[in-house]
Protein backbone atom coordinates (compact mmCIF):
# COMPACT_ATOMS: atom_id res chain seq x y z
CA UNK A 1 0.00 0.00 0.00
CA UNK A 2 1.65 2.99 -1.01
CA UNK A 3 1.99 5.82 1.74
CA UNK A 4 -0.78 7.76 2.79
CA UNK A 5 -3.33 5.95 1.20
CA UNK A 6 -4.97 5.13 4.42
CA UNK A 7 -3.78 7.36 7.79
CA UNK A 8 -5.95 7.41 10.51
CA UNK A 9 -5.76 10.99 11.95
CA UNK A 10 -6.48 10.16 15.62
CA UNK A 11 -5.09 12.01 18.18
CA UNK A 12 -5.26 10.30 21.47
CA UNK A 13 -4.46 13.80 23.40
CA UNK A 14 -7.82 14.65 22.57
CA UNK A 15 -9.01 11.96 24.75
CA UNK A 16 -7.95 13.09 27.86
CA UNK A 17 -10.57 14.22 29.92
CA UNK A 18 -9.95 18.30 31.76
CA UNK A 19 -12.55 19.67 33.29
CA UNK A 20 -11.43 23.21 34.89
CA UNK A 21 -15.41 24.46 35.01
CA UNK A 22 -16.62 24.25 39.13
CA UNK A 23 -20.64 24.43 37.77
CA UNK A 24 -22.66 21.48 36.98
CA UNK A 25 -22.39 19.86 33.50
CA UNK A 26 -25.73 20.29 33.21
CA UNK A 27 -26.16 23.82 33.56
CA UNK A 28 -22.83 24.58 31.31
CA UNK A 29 -24.52 22.19 28.62
CA UNK A 30 -28.06 23.90 28.82
CA UNK A 31 -26.71 27.75 29.00
CA UNK A 32 -24.26 26.98 26.19
CA UNK A 33 -26.99 25.26 23.93
CA UNK A 34 -29.69 28.15 24.46
CA UNK A 35 -27.22 30.70 23.70
CA UNK A 36 -26.18 28.83 20.71
CA UNK A 37 -30.01 28.41 19.51
CA UNK A 38 -30.41 31.57 20.30
CA UNK A 39 -27.62 32.39 17.67
CA UNK A 40 -28.43 30.32 15.10
CA UNK A 41 -32.32 32.25 14.57
CA UNK A 42 -30.77 35.45 14.83
CA UNK A 43 -30.56 37.42 11.78
CA UNK A 44 -30.57 41.53 13.01
CA UNK A 45 -27.69 42.94 13.70
CA UNK A 46 -28.81 44.45 16.98
CA UNK A 47 -28.79 40.65 18.41
CA UNK A 48 -25.87 39.52 16.33
CA UNK A 49 -23.66 41.95 18.07
CA UNK A 50 -25.53 41.44 21.89
CA UNK A 51 -24.24 38.02 21.18
CA UNK A 52 -21.08 38.53 19.83
CA UNK A 53 -20.32 40.56 23.54
CA UNK A 54 -20.00 36.79 25.14
CA UNK A 55 -17.55 35.40 22.82
CA UNK A 56 -15.45 38.34 22.57
CA UNK A 57 -15.45 38.71 26.24
CA UNK A 58 -13.97 35.11 26.61
CA UNK A 59 -11.62 36.08 23.75
CA UNK A 60 -10.05 39.34 25.68
CA UNK A 61 -10.15 37.90 28.76
CA UNK A 62 -8.13 34.94 27.12
CA UNK A 63 -10.25 31.77 28.22
CA UNK A 64 -10.25 31.02 24.42
CA UNK A 65 -7.15 30.81 21.28
CA UNK A 66 -7.69 32.66 18.19
CA UNK A 67 -5.46 30.44 16.84
CA UNK A 68 -8.39 27.38 17.11
CA UNK A 69 -10.46 29.10 15.10
CA UNK A 70 -8.15 29.30 11.73
CA UNK A 71 -9.13 25.64 10.28
CA UNK A 72 -12.93 26.76 11.13
CA UNK A 73 -12.66 30.09 9.09
CA UNK A 74 -10.63 28.19 6.17
CA UNK A 75 -13.68 26.34 5.74
CA UNK A 76 -15.65 29.56 6.40
CA UNK A 77 -14.08 30.95 3.47
CA UNK A 78 -14.70 28.34 0.44
CA UNK A 79 -18.43 28.69 2.29
CA UNK A 80 -19.18 32.24 1.48
CA UNK A 81 -17.34 31.78 -1.88
CA UNK A 82 -19.47 28.36 -2.61
CA UNK A 83 -22.83 30.88 -1.45
CA UNK A 84 -22.01 33.71 -3.23
CA UNK A 85 -21.42 32.07 -6.62
CA UNK A 86 -24.98 30.49 -6.29
CA UNK A 87 -26.95 32.94 -4.70
CA UNK A 88 -29.32 34.61 -7.33
CA UNK A 89 -27.79 38.03 -6.09
CA UNK A 90 -23.65 37.75 -5.71
CA UNK A 91 -23.90 40.61 -2.71
CA UNK A 92 -26.75 38.63 -1.06
CA UNK A 93 -24.91 35.43 -1.35
CA UNK A 94 -21.84 37.33 0.33
CA UNK A 95 -23.65 38.60 3.08
CA UNK A 96 -25.53 35.11 4.22
CA UNK A 97 -22.02 33.59 3.99
CA UNK A 98 -20.46 36.31 6.45
CA UNK A 99 -23.20 36.10 8.61
CA UNK A 100 -23.57 32.19 8.69
CA UNK A 101 -19.39 32.55 9.19
CA UNK A 102 -19.99 34.81 12.04
CA UNK A 103 -22.61 32.45 13.89
CA UNK A 104 -20.00 29.86 13.77
CA UNK A 105 -17.44 31.47 14.73
CA UNK A 106 -19.37 32.81 18.42
CA UNK A 107 -21.37 29.29 18.80
CA UNK A 108 -16.81 27.65 17.66
CA UNK A 109 -16.23 30.06 21.14
CA UNK A 110 -18.92 29.59 23.36
CA UNK A 111 -18.67 25.70 23.01
CA UNK A 112 -14.55 25.73 23.01
CA UNK A 113 -14.53 27.31 26.53
CA UNK A 114 -18.07 26.25 28.15
CA UNK A 115 -18.80 22.28 26.79
CA UNK A 116 -15.41 20.83 25.01
CA UNK A 117 -13.59 21.36 28.31
CA UNK A 118 -16.20 19.01 29.75
CA UNK A 119 -14.85 16.44 28.02
CA UNK A 120 -16.93 12.98 28.45
CA UNK A 121 -16.76 12.09 31.60
CA UNK A 122 -18.84 15.73 31.99
CA UNK A 123 -20.92 15.02 29.47
CA UNK A 124 -21.79 11.68 30.48
CA UNK A 125 -22.47 13.55 34.49
CA UNK A 126 -24.75 16.04 32.29
CA UNK A 127 -26.89 13.15 30.34
CA UNK A 128 -26.73 12.10 33.79
CA UNK A 129 -28.75 14.72 35.58
CA UNK A 130 -30.38 15.51 32.06
CA UNK A 131 -32.19 12.09 32.66
CA UNK A 132 -30.82 10.92 29.35
CA UNK A 133 -32.21 6.86 29.12
CA UNK A 134 -29.41 4.44 30.48
CA UNK A 135 -29.30 2.36 27.58
CA UNK A 136 -27.89 5.49 26.01
CA UNK A 137 -25.26 6.56 28.73
CA UNK A 138 -24.09 2.74 28.62
CA UNK A 139 -23.58 3.01 24.39
CA UNK A 140 -21.46 6.43 25.37
CA UNK A 141 -19.29 4.72 27.47
CA UNK A 142 -19.02 1.52 25.41
CA UNK A 143 -18.19 3.21 22.31
CA UNK A 144 -15.50 5.36 23.66
CA UNK A 145 -13.82 2.36 24.82
CA UNK A 146 -14.59 0.56 21.32
CA UNK A 147 -12.78 3.25 19.82
CA UNK A 148 -10.06 2.38 21.78
CA UNK A 149 -9.94 -1.37 20.99
CA UNK A 150 -10.99 -0.40 17.08
CA UNK A 151 -8.03 2.35 16.64
CA UNK A 152 -5.35 0.32 18.07
CA UNK A 153 -6.48 -2.70 15.90
CA UNK A 154 -6.79 -0.72 12.85
CA UNK A 155 -3.44 0.50 13.55
CA UNK A 156 -1.32 -2.69 14.02
CA UNK A 157 -3.60 -4.27 11.02
CA UNK A 158 -2.87 -1.47 8.62
CA UNK A 159 0.95 -1.93 9.83
CA UNK A 160 1.01 -5.68 8.69
CA UNK A 161 -1.33 -4.83 5.28
CA UNK A 162 1.36 -1.98 4.69
CA UNK A 163 4.17 -4.36 4.80
CA UNK A 164 2.70 -7.33 3.53
CA UNK A 165 1.59 -5.21 0.09
CA UNK A 166 3.06 -1.73 -0.19
CA UNK A 167 2.13 -0.82 -3.79
CA UNK A 168 -2.06 -2.06 -3.57
CA UNK A 169 -3.91 0.45 -5.98
CA UNK A 170 -7.47 0.50 -7.53
CA UNK A 171 -10.22 -2.10 -6.22
CA UNK A 172 -7.93 -3.97 -4.70
CA UNK A 173 -7.25 -1.25 -2.54
CA UNK A 174 -10.59 -1.25 -1.27
CA UNK A 175 -11.16 -4.61 -1.18
CA UNK A 176 -8.22 -4.91 0.99
CA UNK A 177 -9.75 -2.79 3.32
CA UNK A 178 -12.59 -3.79 3.36
CA UNK A 179 -11.95 -7.66 4.20
CA UNK A 180 -9.81 -5.44 7.03
CA UNK A 181 -12.86 -3.81 8.77
CA UNK A 182 -14.71 -7.06 8.86
CA UNK A 183 -11.89 -8.70 10.45
CA UNK A 184 -11.63 -5.90 13.07
CA UNK A 185 -14.86 -6.17 13.84
CA UNK A 186 -15.47 -9.61 14.13
CA UNK A 187 -11.92 -10.19 16.80
CA UNK A 188 -13.33 -6.60 18.56
CA UNK A 189 -16.73 -7.98 18.79
CA UNK A 190 -16.11 -10.97 20.07
CA UNK A 191 -13.82 -9.61 23.04
CA UNK A 192 -16.41 -7.00 23.72
CA UNK A 193 -19.09 -9.61 24.12
CA UNK A 194 -17.12 -11.44 26.65
CA UNK A 195 -16.57 -8.46 28.54
CA UNK A 196 -20.06 -7.80 28.18
CA UNK A 197 -20.55 -11.06 29.75
CA UNK A 198 -18.45 -10.08 32.60
CA UNK A 199 -19.85 -6.73 33.30
CA UNK A 200 -23.10 -8.49 34.23
CA UNK A 201 -21.13 -11.50 36.20
CA UNK A 202 -20.52 -8.14 38.49
CA UNK A 203 -23.92 -7.19 38.84
CA UNK A 204 -24.46 -5.15 35.40
CA UNK A 205 -24.06 -1.00 35.25
CA UNK A 206 -23.85 -0.53 39.20
CA UNK A 207 -20.54 1.31 38.78
CA UNK A 208 -21.53 4.00 36.29
CA UNK A 209 -24.37 5.16 39.45
CA UNK A 210 -20.96 6.91 40.83
CA UNK A 211 -21.33 9.64 38.11
CA UNK A 212 -25.29 10.16 38.82
CA UNK A 213 -24.83 13.17 41.48
CA UNK A 214 -26.12 15.98 43.10
CA UNK A 215 -28.64 18.41 41.97
CA UNK A 216 -27.57 22.56 41.26
CA UNK A 217 -25.70 24.41 44.10
CA UNK A 218 -26.31 28.41 44.20
CA UNK A 219 -23.70 29.31 41.36
CA UNK A 220 -25.67 27.33 39.54
CA UNK A 221 -28.50 29.08 39.74
CA UNK A 222 -27.07 32.48 39.33
CA UNK A 223 -25.51 30.88 35.68
CA UNK A 224 -28.78 29.52 34.76
CA UNK A 225 -30.40 33.02 35.45
CA UNK A 226 -27.87 34.83 34.21
CA UNK A 227 -27.61 32.67 30.86
CA UNK A 228 -31.63 32.73 30.51
CA UNK A 229 -31.74 36.67 30.83
CA UNK A 230 -29.01 37.00 28.31
CA UNK A 231 -30.77 34.95 25.14
CA UNK A 232 -33.80 36.32 26.12
CA UNK A 233 -32.31 39.79 25.41
CA UNK A 234 -30.88 38.06 22.02
CA UNK A 235 -34.59 36.17 21.00
CA UNK A 236 -36.30 40.04 21.73
CA UNK A 237 -33.76 42.05 20.33
CA UNK A 238 -34.03 39.73 16.67
CA UNK A 239 -37.62 40.30 17.08
CA UNK A 240 -37.61 44.00 17.75
CA UNK B 1 -22.22 15.40 5.02
CA UNK B 2 -21.91 17.24 8.56
CA UNK B 3 -23.79 20.25 8.71
CA UNK B 4 -22.06 22.97 10.02
CA UNK B 5 -23.29 24.80 13.35
CA UNK B 6 -25.08 28.40 12.69
CA UNK B 7 -26.61 27.55 9.12
CA UNK B 8 -30.05 25.89 9.95
CA UNK B 9 -32.58 27.82 10.94
CA UNK B 10 -34.27 27.28 13.96
CA UNK B 11 -37.60 25.33 13.04
CA UNK B 12 -35.56 23.18 11.36
CA UNK B 13 -33.32 22.58 14.31
CA UNK B 14 -35.93 22.03 15.87
CA UNK B 15 -37.72 19.65 13.58
CA UNK B 16 -34.46 17.74 13.28
CA UNK B 17 -33.86 17.46 17.29
CA UNK B 18 -37.74 16.11 17.52
CA UNK B 19 -37.10 13.41 14.41
CA UNK B 20 -33.75 12.70 16.09
CA UNK B 21 -35.45 12.04 19.52
CA UNK B 22 -38.10 9.93 18.10
CA UNK B 23 -35.55 7.80 15.86
CA UNK B 24 -33.32 7.32 19.18
CA UNK B 25 -36.43 6.33 21.50
CA UNK B 26 -37.41 3.55 18.20
CA UNK B 27 -33.71 2.55 17.97
CA UNK B 28 -33.26 2.06 22.06
CA UNK B 29 -36.58 -0.05 22.20
CA UNK B 30 -35.22 -2.25 19.71
CA UNK B 31 -31.76 -2.32 21.51
CA UNK B 32 -31.68 -5.31 24.12
CA UNK B 33 -28.34 -5.70 26.42
CA UNK B 34 -26.98 -8.35 24.18
CA UNK B 35 -27.35 -5.81 21.66
CA UNK B 36 -25.96 -2.88 22.60
CA UNK B 37 -22.63 -4.28 22.66
CA UNK B 38 -22.83 -4.71 18.84
CA UNK B 39 -24.51 -1.41 18.64
CA UNK B 40 -21.44 0.43 20.58
CA UNK B 41 -18.84 -1.19 18.67
CA UNK B 42 -20.81 -0.17 15.51
CA UNK B 43 -20.88 3.21 16.57
CA UNK B 44 -16.95 3.10 17.60
CA UNK B 45 -16.19 2.18 13.66
CA UNK B 46 -18.46 4.66 12.37
CA UNK B 47 -16.85 7.23 14.53
CA UNK B 48 -13.61 6.21 13.14
CA UNK B 49 -14.21 5.86 9.70
CA UNK B 50 -14.21 9.66 9.54
CA UNK B 51 -11.28 9.99 10.42
CA UNK B 52 -9.68 7.52 7.99
CA UNK B 53 -8.26 9.22 4.86
CA UNK B 54 -8.70 7.22 1.61
CA UNK B 55 -7.16 8.43 -1.43
CA UNK B 56 -9.73 9.13 -4.59
CA UNK B 57 -6.56 9.76 -7.56
CA UNK B 58 -5.16 13.29 -5.95
CA UNK B 59 -7.89 14.13 -3.41
CA UNK B 60 -8.75 12.18 -0.23
CA UNK B 61 -12.35 11.73 1.42
CA UNK B 62 -13.43 10.31 4.52
CA UNK B 63 -15.32 7.01 4.53
CA UNK B 64 -19.23 6.93 6.56
CA UNK B 65 -19.86 3.40 6.57
CA UNK B 66 -23.75 4.54 6.58
CA UNK B 67 -24.90 1.64 4.48
CA UNK B 68 -23.07 -1.44 6.96
CA UNK B 69 -24.14 0.70 9.71
CA UNK B 70 -27.77 0.32 8.69
CA UNK B 71 -27.68 -3.27 7.01
CA UNK B 72 -25.79 -4.29 10.44
CA UNK B 73 -27.46 -1.94 13.26
CA UNK B 74 -31.31 -2.22 11.26
CA UNK B 75 -33.61 -0.59 14.01
CA UNK B 76 -30.88 0.52 16.06
CA UNK B 77 -29.18 2.49 13.89
CA UNK B 78 -30.17 6.53 15.48
CA UNK B 79 -28.81 5.59 18.75
CA UNK B 80 -25.60 4.65 17.33
CA UNK B 81 -25.40 7.67 14.94
CA UNK B 82 -26.21 9.71 17.94
CA UNK B 83 -23.48 8.46 19.79
CA UNK B 84 -20.92 8.75 17.35
CA UNK B 85 -21.42 11.88 16.48
CA UNK B 86 -21.95 13.36 19.72
CA UNK B 87 -18.31 12.08 20.37
CA UNK B 88 -17.28 13.51 17.05
CA UNK B 89 -17.99 16.76 18.08
CA UNK B 90 -16.93 16.49 21.70
CA UNK B 91 -13.15 14.86 20.97
CA UNK B 92 -12.58 16.57 17.36
CA UNK B 93 -15.10 19.49 17.03
CA UNK B 94 -16.63 17.89 13.47
CA UNK B 95 -20.35 19.06 12.91
CA UNK B 96 -21.34 20.62 16.63
CA UNK B 97 -23.87 20.12 19.39
CA UNK B 98 -26.71 21.74 18.23
CA UNK B 99 -26.78 20.62 14.73
CA UNK B 100 -26.13 17.43 16.04
CA UNK B 101 -30.33 16.64 16.15
CA UNK B 102 -29.96 17.59 12.36
CA UNK B 103 -26.63 15.36 11.13
CA UNK B 104 -28.33 12.31 13.44
CA UNK B 105 -31.33 12.68 11.34
CA UNK B 106 -29.41 12.95 8.14
CA UNK B 107 -26.61 10.15 8.60
CA UNK B 108 -29.29 8.07 10.81
CA UNK B 109 -32.01 8.58 8.39
CA UNK B 110 -29.83 7.28 5.54
CA UNK B 111 -28.62 4.57 7.44
CA UNK B 112 -32.18 3.37 8.35
CA UNK B 113 -33.83 3.96 4.60
CA UNK B 114 -31.13 1.64 3.50
CA UNK B 115 -31.93 -1.26 5.90
CA UNK B 116 -35.63 -1.05 4.99
CA UNK B 117 -34.68 -0.87 1.30
CA UNK B 118 -32.00 -3.15 1.01
CA UNK B 119 -31.98 -4.88 4.38
CA UNK B 120 -33.90 -8.18 3.60
CA UNK B 121 -32.52 -8.59 -0.14
CA UNK B 122 -28.90 -8.31 1.44
CA UNK B 123 -29.79 -10.67 3.86
CA UNK B 124 -31.67 -12.97 2.15
CA UNK B 125 -30.13 -12.88 -1.08
CA UNK B 126 -29.92 -16.01 -3.02
CA UNK B 127 -26.90 -15.38 -5.62
CA UNK B 128 -23.42 -13.88 -4.61
CA UNK B 129 -23.53 -11.36 -7.60
CA UNK B 130 -27.30 -10.63 -6.63
CA UNK B 131 -25.81 -9.84 -3.20
CA UNK B 132 -22.93 -7.99 -4.49
CA UNK B 133 -25.28 -5.50 -6.76
CA UNK B 134 -27.34 -5.22 -3.81
CA UNK B 135 -24.82 -4.30 -1.47
CA UNK B 136 -22.94 -1.90 -4.05
CA UNK B 137 -26.20 0.06 -4.82
CA UNK B 138 -27.12 0.58 -1.22
CA UNK B 139 -23.38 1.59 -0.15
CA UNK B 140 -24.30 4.44 -3.20
CA UNK B 141 -27.42 4.57 -2.01
CA UNK B 142 -27.12 5.31 1.70
CA UNK B 143 -24.48 8.01 0.72
CA UNK B 144 -26.31 10.10 -2.15
CA UNK B 145 -29.47 9.43 0.49
CA UNK B 146 -27.66 11.24 3.29
CA UNK B 147 -26.48 14.04 1.19
CA UNK B 148 -30.02 14.67 0.16
CA UNK B 149 -31.62 15.02 3.47
CA UNK B 150 -28.92 17.32 4.01
CA UNK B 151 -29.31 19.06 1.12
CA UNK B 152 -33.19 18.80 1.81
CA UNK B 153 -32.84 20.28 5.25
CA UNK B 154 -30.29 23.47 3.83
CA UNK B 155 -33.23 24.42 1.48
CA UNK B 156 -35.96 24.30 3.66
CA UNK B 157 -33.69 27.20 5.53
CA UNK B 158 -33.59 29.33 2.47
CA UNK B 159 -34.33 27.99 -1.25
CA UNK B 160 -31.34 30.25 -2.13
CA UNK B 161 -29.35 27.20 -0.71
CA UNK B 162 -30.25 24.98 -3.37
CA UNK B 163 -27.27 26.43 -6.01
CA UNK B 164 -24.81 24.83 -3.05
CA UNK B 165 -26.92 22.01 -3.07
CA UNK B 166 -25.91 20.99 -5.86
CA UNK B 167 -22.87 21.30 -5.71
CA UNK B 168 -23.06 19.36 -2.42
CA UNK B 169 -24.94 16.12 -4.21
CA UNK B 170 -22.08 16.44 -7.21
CA UNK B 171 -19.49 16.32 -4.65
CA UNK B 172 -20.33 13.83 -2.70
CA UNK B 173 -20.55 11.20 -5.73
CA UNK B 174 -16.97 9.66 -5.69
CA UNK B 175 -17.45 9.50 -1.75
CA UNK B 176 -20.97 7.22 -2.65
CA UNK B 177 -19.18 4.55 -5.31
CA UNK B 178 -15.83 4.55 -2.97
CA UNK B 179 -18.60 3.89 -0.24
CA UNK B 180 -20.53 1.83 -2.59
CA UNK B 181 -17.18 -0.89 -3.10
CA UNK B 182 -15.94 -0.67 0.58
CA UNK B 183 -19.72 -2.09 1.58
CA UNK B 184 -20.01 -4.96 -1.23
CA UNK B 185 -16.47 -6.15 -0.48
CA UNK B 186 -17.12 -6.07 3.33
CA UNK B 187 -20.85 -7.37 3.07
CA UNK B 188 -19.64 -9.99 0.89
CA UNK B 189 -16.74 -10.95 3.60
CA UNK B 190 -19.48 -10.98 6.27
CA UNK B 191 -21.54 -13.22 4.18
CA UNK B 192 -18.66 -15.39 4.05
CA UNK B 193 -16.99 -14.90 7.71
CA UNK B 194 -19.23 -14.02 10.15
CA UNK B 195 -23.14 -14.21 8.40
CA UNK B 196 -24.92 -14.10 12.05
CA UNK B 197 -23.57 -10.30 12.22
CA UNK B 198 -26.22 -9.68 9.29
CA UNK B 199 -29.04 -11.21 10.92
Amino acid sequence: MTKGIYTLEFPRQSLVINSTNSNSPAVVLVSALSYALAVSISTSIAALFTALLMPLTFILTKRFKLSHLVKINIVNIIMIFTLAMTWPIFIDGLVMGAVIALRVNMICVAFGVMIYPLGTAGMYEALCVLNVPMKLRVLVILTLRGIYTLSERYSSSITSVKLRAPELSGMMRLKVFAYMIGNILLQTSERSENIMRAVKCRGGFGGFKQSENDGFNLRDIVMMTGYAFYVLGIVLLNNA
Amino acid sequence: MHISEGILSGSVLVTCWAGTIIGTAYGLKHTDTDKTVRTALISSAFFLASLVNVRIGPSSTHLSLLAPMGIILGNSVFPAVLVALMLQALLFHFGGLLVLGANTFVMGGAALLTHVIFGKAIREGKGRAHVRVMSFIAGVFAVMAGASLAGAFLGMTDRNFIGAVKILLIAHVPLALVEGAVTMFLVMWLKRAAPEFLS
